[in-house]
């Protein structure tokens, strides 16, 4: 009966891993593989075995520099689409009275999600340019009398492109794990004389931990992941780990383009474990 | 995770509770401050998409910013006939194609494995482990991957192999995650109920688990269109020498300096928001079929 | 399956779920057919697994389930001729009343005629017709279950198995229900088995009732046998309705034991041909409905035990009064006294008494360790 059941599970489970090991263990494990080789400098590999690409990656000064852009985007993404995020989410569930209109502002929230991240993207480029609708705006109430250089292709449109992409990843969790709150409990602690500050901090946000959690996830690892919103919106002043790796490889730079990579996905994985370790997230989601 | 089916679950929730003191009487100060950030937040994000919808019907002469310069479908035309903008039709129908076939999948797929994972067996979390794993690796690391992977073995890459596998490496853990919200609202009792009438596993799942999961699995599409339809990063590596619409539009931001990336994006966004109405429709036609009492 | 016998035996049922600890513990049972049977026992006792076993949705680990004399471990539940109606009874949210009720036809493959025709008449015996259409989240408590309760029957199954079917039902309702299933049992004319842990449901409905407790069968009866003498304090306590109390045996004189204790000198208990001994420890049963109470110095009847006490608490309960006393230490001690009676002469609460009661009616129950079922 129990190895029925489990053959059963293996049975549906199956498709599943039909995608995950030729398309996410081998590629990882290529990767990690090229990792190791010797280069001929011409994108062929040797197989020998050698740590020395690790080691020029890892004694190069512009790597700590990347690294440090990467890390500087990731937290200051993380930090502002949380907060954000709580207080859209705190905003929805505890202050919107009728729970219809929770719900239909829950959804406008959500629907450009649905649309082109890259389209979302640009779309910031007609507001923040030199020429564009803040600049003028400002110029025009006469706030400024020079156009602001610091708007568009720059280390602040990369934060603004990422918050204005990444922020919807914030709000779904926590708006879920919010709403599964007893509202009971938020009652009873000002019957026994809590703050608006105690209830947030002592109620609040420790029953908001999944979802923060889950967020902070697809928050950290799609900004550590990702090179294109860096590389547009920075007008090419900012490098980010991933579109060096980028940049390796098209000038066939394998071995220390893996090297690199690897390092970056353990980094993240390590970092998600960490998360994952303070949260079940499986049970969260399941219960 | 789950827009739409945790959403519902969550309208039904707060049906049933109070609202937070105090539910009546004047409102806290706060709630003017947070309904003002909450105001900000949504100008700040649907703002943007609005002024390039606006910009893309410029005539001729329109540039990259305001102020508008006449009022024509000049670049949509020219985003569909001009050479110079690349095979933005191809890549449209490529990517609609793909996003089709990584639908159906998705749902296929998903759908067995949360029916899998609603028990525990024997590595479980280890898969639980590899799936989360797939979603949070960088996913331009895993497309070279997966292209060095495909030249080692000797095979081209090509949209419906490689492409098609790097981007189930991503839609299938969301659909999963997704699957596993839908599925925490079942009750398993159903399915013993049918077994008790004499229902088989088959007819079970046909005539028990597919119906009443039916929204979620419409959900889970959502999820599979939009996240492969949008895919770039796995996909750039993976797609072969034709370019999919992200790829297309990717390079038309390095290239293209006219409105006609705008137009681009017009047309991208009618074409998701008319997949959100469609699944959208479909549910409330689901639920509509239901309370009539048809069968 | 051409005998359609629904009597069931339980031989040596044991049931583990990881191999160490026992959830069912070889308990036998024979149920006859047609009978109400009523498991009756706290959360985790093991009824609702036993329960399960029977419908087939669990495999015992050891043991046989006979049902009509035919061995069904190991079948399917529409092979064994078992019905069931679940917990919170389990609808399918997306068919209508007329569909759910339909189901098991339709799963036989019955033409969508001769499916409608069974399935009307069987929504008209339990008074569904106006609400056919509706959906099960249209319906009230009472009405999903008779819903459930017709889905169940309409397979025609010799046993019907119930799992806590009236706990989602609120008190009035409830009330109403049971008279709803018992009329259904007697109109079916099959066996019923029914879990709960309710002792009001157990003993107002079944003709058999099986007192569980840990995985094992404290004792098994008609309702008022189980309810009026039984076996150990375990089942007394459960039950209700009972005084129980313990006692050093100080001497036995014919079939009456009494007691060392200063307080319990006046007390007696026929012991029969027990195997008790002076020294020993024993557990007594004293109804509470048999407990008088008379002012201190007021002259006793022969044959009649008594303990002086001092009133605790007063419960008005309608057409009795519930009278709480300390007269024995640790145990609670109540009488119920007829309200006519009690308010001929109210007691105020500190009055000192004396509880009353004729010692034949009082019980020796068996220790709570020997356990046999």
């Amino acid at each position: 009966m129990a190895v029925s059941r489990s053959m059963t599970s293996w049975l549906y489970i199956s498709p599943l891993m039909l995608v995950l090991v030729p398309f996410f263990v081998l590629p990882i494990l290529v990767v990690l593989v090229a990792s190791v080789f010797e280069t001929d400098g011409f994108g062929g590999l040797i197989p020998t075995f050698t740590l020395a690409n690790y080691g020029t990656v890892l004694t190069s000064g512009l790597t700590y520099n990347l690294y440090f852009e990467t890390v500087k985007f990731t937290i200051l993404t993380w930090f502002f689409t949380l907060l954000l995020g709580f207080f859209v989410a705190y905003f929805l569930v505890f202050h919107v009275r009728n729970p219809l209109l929770a719900i239909g502002l829950f959804l406008i929230c959500t629907v450009p999600f649905w649309t082109s991240n890259i389209i979302r993207m640009i779309s910031w480029i007609p507001l923040l340019g030199k020429e564009g609708l803040i600049n003028s705006a400002l110029l025009h109430l006469g706030l400024i009398r020079e156009p602001l250089e610091f708007l568009l292709y720059s280390g602040f449109a990369v934060v603004v492109a990422y918050v204005h992409q990444l922020t919807i990843f914030m709000i779904v969790p926590i708006f879920n794990s919010m709403a599964r709150i007893d509202k009971r409990v938020v009652e009873a602690a000002i019957d026994a004389g809590a703050s608006r500050f105690d209830i947030m901090r002592l109620i609040i946000v420790p029953l908001s931990k999944s979802g923060i959690a889950l967020g902070s996830i697809f928050v950290a690892s799609i900004v550590m992941g990702d090179f294109f919103v860096t590389k547009v919106m920075s007008g090419g002043g900012s490098a980010s780990v991933v579109g060096a790796f980028y940049e390796d490889i098209s000038v066939l730079q394998y071995p220390g383009a893996a090297a690199s990579a690897i390092i970056l996905t353990v980094i993240l994985l390590v970092m998600v474990s960490l998360i994952l370790r303070s949260v079940d997230i499986r049970k969260e989601i399941t219960q | 995770m789950s827009a739409v089916p945790q959403s519902v679950a969550v309208a039904e929730a707060r049906v049933t509770k109070h609202a937070i003191a105090p539910s009546r009487g004047s409102r806290p100060w706060t709630f003017y401050v947070l309904a003002g950030l909450f105001t900000f937040y949504v100008i700040a994000l649907y703002g943007p998409m609005i002024c390039i919808y606006i910009l893309s019907f410029q005539d001729v002469r329109g540039g990259l910013v305001f102020p508008m310069k006449g009022l024509s479908l000049h670049w949509f035309v020219d985003l569909f006939t001009q050479v110079r903008t690349g095979d933005v039709k191809g890549a449209f129908d490529r990517s609609i194609k793909l996003a089709i076939v990584v639908t159906v999948i998705t749902v296929v797929v998903s759908f067995m494995s949360a029916m899998a994972f609603r028990r525990r067996f024997p590595g479980d979390n280890i898969v639980f482990a590899l799936m989360i794993g797939s979603l949070v690796a960088p996913g331009l690391v895993l497309g070279i991957g997966v292209g060095l992977l495909f030249n080692a073995i000797g095979i081209e890459t090509s949209p419906y192999t490689s492409a098609l596998g790097a981007q189930l490496s991503w839609t299938l853990p969301f659909g999963v995650l997704v699957m596993f919200a839908v599925m925490s609202r079942f009750n398993p009792a159903w399915e013993e109920a049918a077994r008790d009438l004499g229902a088989s596993t088959w007819q079970t799942i046909r005539l028990v688990i597919l119906p009443v999961l039916a929204p979620g699995l419409v959900a889970v599409a959502l999820f599979g269109f939009t996240l492969s339809y949008d895919e770039f990063a796995r996909t750039l590596q993976t797609a072969g020498p034709q370019n999919t619409l992200p790829l297309e539009i990717w390079s038309m931001t390095l290239n293209v300096t006219s409105p006609s990336l705008y137009a681009l994006g017009t047309v991208t966004t009618i074409i998701s928001f008319l997949i959100i109405g469609a699944a959208l429709g479909t549910i409330v036609f689901i639920q509509k079929r239901r309370g009539a009492g048809a069968s | 399956m051409a005998v359609l016998r629904g009597d069931i035996e339980l031989a040596g049922l044991t049931k583990s779920y990881d191999g160490v600890t026992t959830v069912v513990q070889g308990i036998n049972l024979r149920i006859p057919d047609g009978a109400y049977c009523c498991f009756l026992g706290p959360s985790g006792c093991g009824k609702t697994t036993i329960l399960r076993m029977i419908a087939g949705h669990e495999d015992p680990t050891g043991g046989e389930i006979l049902i009509g004399g035919e061995n069904v471990v190991g079948l399917p539940p529409v092979a064994r001729g078992t019905a069931m109606m679940f917990q919170s009874y389990a609808l399918f949210p997306h068919l209508n009343v007329r569909d759910n009720i339909g189901f098991a036809l339709r799963i036989r493959g019955l033409s969508k005629k001769d499916r409608n025709r069974q399935t009307d008449a069987m929504i008209e015996k339990v008074r569904l017709t106006e609400l056919a259409d509706r959906l099960p989240a249209q319906l009230s408590g009472g009405q999903q279950q008779r819903v459930a309760l017709a889905r169940a029957a309409i397979t025609e199954p010799r046993v019907l198995l119930l799992d806590e079917p009236l706990s989602a039902l609120d008190e009035q309702l409830r009330v109403r229900m049971r008279l709803e299933l018992q009329r259904m049992q007697r109109d079916l004319g099959i066996t019923f088995v029914h879990v709960t842990h309710s002792q009001l449901e157990a003993i107002a409905l079944a003709d058999m009732v099986v007192v569980m407790d840990r995985g094992e069968i404290r004792q098994a009866g008609a309702a008022r046998d189980v309810y009026a003498t039984p076996r150990d304090r375990y089942v007394a306590e459960f039950l209700g309705g009972q005084n129980v109390f313990a006692g050093r045996v100080d001497a036995i004189n014919g079939d009456l034991a009494s007691f060392a204790s200063p307080q319990m000198k006046h007390i007696a208990v026929p012991v029969g041909s027990a195997p008790v001994s002076t020294g020993d420890t024993i557990d007594i049963a004293v109804r509470r409905d048999d407990v008088g109470l008379v002012r201190p110095g007021m002259d006793v009847a022969a044959d009649t035990s008594w303990l002086a006490s001092r009133v605790l608490a007063v419960e008005y309960q309608g057409n009795f009064v519930k009278v709480m006393l300390d007269a024995t230490g640790t145990d609670e001690f109540i009488a119920y006294i007829p309200e006519r009676t009690f308010f001929r002469d109210p007691y105020a609460i500190g009055d000192v008494v004396q509880a009353t009661w004729p010692s034949h009616l009082a019980r020796l129950l068996a220790k709570t360790t020997a356990l046999t079922a």
